[in-house]
């Protein structure tokens, strides 16, 4: 009993990065329609840069705030750019440019800060001494590490449904998601809210991203890229095109992960599900979810015309 | 003005003999003087050139995305090398097999693509690319008991005249890839060509329509990832042939990705953009991989590497903007200012000429 | 009369293909304008261009200033609303939201606002009874009434209403001109209205433009109009 409840504390502190990560996809997903493959290594990116403000003696949760507001303008620079001619181009471009974004910001990362392919150790802004964690009753602990990174993330989330649902920029937000035209034809300025939408991504990201350095304890070229994979498949998961689904497909992601790593260790199936294949495990409840559900738990299904 | 030419006349013809002409003259120079490793480029870039017309036939001319090539290419490579080492099997069994064994896999992925579209499609075909190196993993450790499968060791067959020895082998793989190249290229071209590339196109550009006119859905769209991947099985039979360790490294999501890019980059539903985009992307790949400065100013690199990484990036970048239809897009609109070629006139068939008497009588 | 909305030689389309060969009409301050025409003659294309979604040339004059390069939301602010054919529903958002993301524009917060929203309730209450239902789930009448009681949000000076009869019942399209027949002679509101039902149209209308393939093949008052044969023919059916 003291293991359910261990292995689902630590797929929520897991999944709960997921869904911050995958909330940043949803929110460019909703006015475009495009998937930023990009979206990991921009924000791996501005993680080292965390990390090398950090390393100048700037205290680290400023430093993750100074990285995150970089990349919230270079997200908008990167939407203005690139993202917004490619899409006047053909409907590919824009895979194609995200897909170059992908290598060419995973490869700047290896070009300007020394140690990043092997990588370089990055601190955490909550306790994580061995002893900082709460006892529960049935003997599981919860580490004061794990609590601090869901209540990011849940505050984090509980301010986009504000901006969501209770301001102006919110409402045009959800205007251009739901209907591009109609918007324009209401006075919103769509291209604004578009870069909008890409530049609160990529500092969403960011931020993500410094919470699973500071899990990990060290940050690489590589800690993306499992994470992007989980977090878009939260965000599939859980409808490409609603927030509230971003979030309940990260933290079940992260929790049926946890149980998979963990529970079949002295069964039958341990030779084939265990650590390494839990990932794919994950893939495979996503399937067959989908299979039910081809636009996702919350996601909106459209009717085609002939 | 420009030049026009009617599709399949004499000129046409001519005009063709010479392009085919022209690249066999090219594949022979390089066959009777190149280095082997010069030959071993020109195989692998082959090779990535029938996996990018494998996903052309789905992405391009059916509009279902993939991601998920690289795993059916595994599967054929892990097929091959395991059929030939364990049990001793004929290699071009083999290659029946696993084309065979791919077709299979991909009917079974193109089931569930049946209700998927667009993002929702390319996760879970990204998650049977994500499976595969898992799957692989657990089989060399459970079956093969090491980390890596021994390659094909396709030898030469004695009525080429070729030896068993580097340079020969090399010279042997070139002329195979290039031969299942234009197996590859040719089946696709018919398929596109039929009745039922047709109704493939009619697919990608309205379901719904397509359904209406009578197009079988579930059959069309299964057949069709089914011919794909164990098209990609073919250049995953010949990437057998060609390394002499198999690990489950070799076929990743990377490998799906770059399959997409080439593809992308010569020109969707085209024939030749498969082809043209495949040979662009590796030696653009290659030469930068060679050829990148060693940034030295820059704090990070110990090695050129990552430059030339971030170079293909921002060529792949750069790309999009310079022919947003692909390589062969660009070329067809700089030649078009030279020589058009167009359709050959219909001959009128009676129900033509009715209807055209029809519209002209009121 | 001055007009309020005034357009000469515009020319637009889709790509290179020109729809609008140079067109001109005006709508003068507090009348009603109708522009009749076939399916395709490019009505649609014509208030699209007014809007500034699509590209186009040739001059737009709005209350003496030029609008015919500005942007769409730039438009909006200059207070011209659009009822798009096809109604433009936010289908994803509540009744309630879709009437606030109408008053997008406007400066003024909270309470004039809500005051609005209330009044549109009280003329439409079929809207009000599903105030907080997705407006996806509006029948094609009720999502009709809430585009333009949505476009109304703005306070447009000038409404560009596309086809507001489109599939409709009879006695809620005669409902429907009556509600834009008294917002224009009771507040003033200026309108231009594209509508197949031209009988209907013409009863509201003060001036009439007949489109046909991208130009203006005869323009006047509704009186004006009807004695014209080859219209009345084409466009009134007697
Ligand atoms: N998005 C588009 N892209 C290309 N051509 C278009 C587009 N929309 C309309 N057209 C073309 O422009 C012409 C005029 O269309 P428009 O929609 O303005 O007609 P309309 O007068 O509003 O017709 P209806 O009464 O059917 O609404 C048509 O020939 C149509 O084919
Ligand atoms: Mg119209």
């Amino acid at each position: 009993m003291g293991d359910i409840l261990q292995y689902f504390l630590n797929g929520l502190a897991r999944g709960s990065i997921y869904s911050l990560v995958a909330l940043g996809l949803v929110v460019i997903y909703q006015g475009t329609g495009h998937l930023n493959f990009a979206q990991g290594e921009m924000s791996l990116f501005a993680t080292f840069g965390a990390w090398w403000i950090n390393d100048h003696g700037v205290p680290l949760w400023l430093s993750i705030l100074l990285a995150a507001s970089f990349a919230f303008v270079g997200g908008g620079v990167i939407e203005f750019g690139l993202i917004r001619p490619a899409a006047k181009k053909s409907p590919f471009a824009v895979v194609v440019v995200t897909i170059g974004l992908f290598q060419a910001f995973n490869s700047l990362s290896g070009l300007l800060f020394k140690g990043a392919a092997t990588g370089l150790s990055f601190g955490t802004i909550f306790p994580n001494k061995p002893k900082d964690f709460f006892r529960l009753p049935g003997g599981a602990v919860w580490r004061y590490e794990n609590i601090g990174v869901l209540l990011t993330v849940l505050v984090i989330t509980a301010l986009l449904f504000l901006l969501f649902r209770k301001t102006k920029v919110g409402l045009a937000m959800r205007m251009v998601a739901n209907n591009a035209d109609s918007a324009k034809l209401s006075g919103v300025p769509t291209n604004k809210v578009l870069m909008l939408s890409w530049a609160l991504s990529a500092a969403i990201g960011t931020i993500g991203c410094a919470l699973v350095a500071g899990i990990n304890t060290n940050v690489s070229l590589g800690t993306m890229f499992g994470v992007f994979l989980l977090a878009s498949a939260a965000a599939i998961l859980g409808g490409l095109d609603s927030p509230l689904g971003a979030v309940v497909g990260g933290l079940s992601l992260g929790v049926i992960e946890s149980f998979v790593t963990n529970y079949p260790k002295d069964w039958w199936a341990s030779t084939y599900i265990g650590a390494d294949t839990a990932t794919a495990a994950a893939f495979v409840i996503i399937l067959v979810v989908l299979l039910a559900r081809p636009s996702g738990l919350f996601g909106s299904t459209h009717v085609e015309r002939v | 003005m420009a030049i026009t030419i009617t599709e399949s006349s004499a000129k046409h013809w001519a005009l063709r003999f010479v392009g085919v002409a022209t690249l066999a003259g090219i594949a022979i120079y390089f066959a009777s003087g190149a280095a082997p490793s010069t030959l071993g480029k020109i195989t692998e870039a082959c090779t990535l050139a029938i996996a990018a017309i494998a996903l052309n036939l789905l992405l391009g001319f059916n509009g279902q995305i993939s991601l998920g090539h690289s795993a059916f290419a595994g599967l054929a490579a892990f097929t091959a090398g395991y059929s030939v080492n364990a049990w001793h099997w004929n290699p071009w069994l083999s290659l029946l097999i696993s084309c065979a064994v791919c077709f299979a896999f991909g009917m079974l992925v193109g089931l569930p693509a049946l209700r998927l579209k667009g993002s929702y499609l390319a996760l879970v075909t990204l998650a049977v690319a994500f499976v595969w190196p898992t799957v692989a993993r657990k089989f060399l450790n459970q079956t093969v008991k090491q980390s890596t499968l021994t390659g094909m060791k396709l030898k030469p067959p004695t009525w080429t005249g070729l030896a068993n020895n580097r340079a020969d082998r090399a010279l042997f793989l070139f002329w195979l890839s290039i031969t299942l190249l234009i197996v590859a290229y040719v089946v696709v071209r018919n398929i596109r060509k039929s009745r039922i590339g047709r109704s493939l196109v009619a697919v990608r550009d309205n379901e719904t329509a397509a359904a209406v006119m009578g197009v079988n859905l579930p059959l069309t769209k299964t057949i069709t990832f089914g011919i794909s991947a164990s098209l990609a099985g073919l250049a995953g039979w010949l990437t057998a042939a060609q390394l002499t360790t198999l690990d489950e490294n070799s076929f990743t999501i990377l490998t799906s990705i770059k399959y997409l890019l080439a593809l992308i980059l010569g020109g969707a539903a085209t024939l030749a953009g498969p082809v043209v985009g495949a040979f662009v992307y590796y030696f653009v790949d290659d030469l930068l991989k060679t050829n990148a400065p060693h940034w030295d100013f820059l704090p990070g690199p110990l090695s050129n590497g990552p430059v030339a990484s971030f170079l293909l990036g921002a060529v792949v970048i750069a790309f999009v903007f310079i022919a947003p239809t692909g390589f062969v897009g660009l070329i067809k609109s700089q030649t078009r200012r030279i020589a058009i070629v167009v359709p050959r006139p219909l001959r009128h068939s009676t129900v033509a000429e009715a209807s055209v008497e029809e519209s002209e009588s009121p | 009369m001055t007009a309020l909305l005034e357009i000469t030689d515009l020319w637009a389309g889709y790509g290179r293909q020109q729809v609008l060969q140079g067109i001109n009409l005006h709508v003068d301050e507090g009348t009603v304008g109708v522009i009749l025409g076939a399916n395709g003659a490019g009505k649609t294309t014509t208030m699209r261009a007014i809007s500034g979604m699509i590209a186009r040339q040739g001059s737009v004059l709005f209350q003496g200033s030029a609008i015919g390069a500005a942007s769409p939301d730039r438009i909006v602010h200059a207070g011209i609303a659009q009822v798009p054919q096809g109604r433009g529903t936010f289908t994803d958002l509540t009744v309630e939201d879709n009437l606030r993301a109408g008053a997008f524009v406007r400066k003024n917060v909270g309470a004039s606002i809500d005051a609005d929203i209330q009044q549109w309730f009280g003329v439409f209450p079929r809207l009000a009874e599903r105030r907080l239902q997705k407006a996806g789930s509006l029948s094609g009448g009720e999502q009709q009434m809430l585009a333009i009681a949505r476009a109304l949000m703005s306070k447009p000076t000038l409404l560009l209403c596309d086809e507001p009869s489109l599939g409709l019942a009879p006695i809620i399209t005669q409902e429907l001109f009556e509600v834009l027949g008294r917002l224009n002679a009771e507040h003033g509101l200026s309108i231009l209205i594209v509508e197949q039902n031209a009988n209907l149209a013409l009863r509201i209308a003060h001036n009439v433009f007949v489109l046909e393939t991208g130009t203006i093949t005869a323009s006047g008052t509704p009186s004006e109009i009807a004695q014209n044969d080859t219209v009345r023919k084409a466009y009134l059916g007697y």
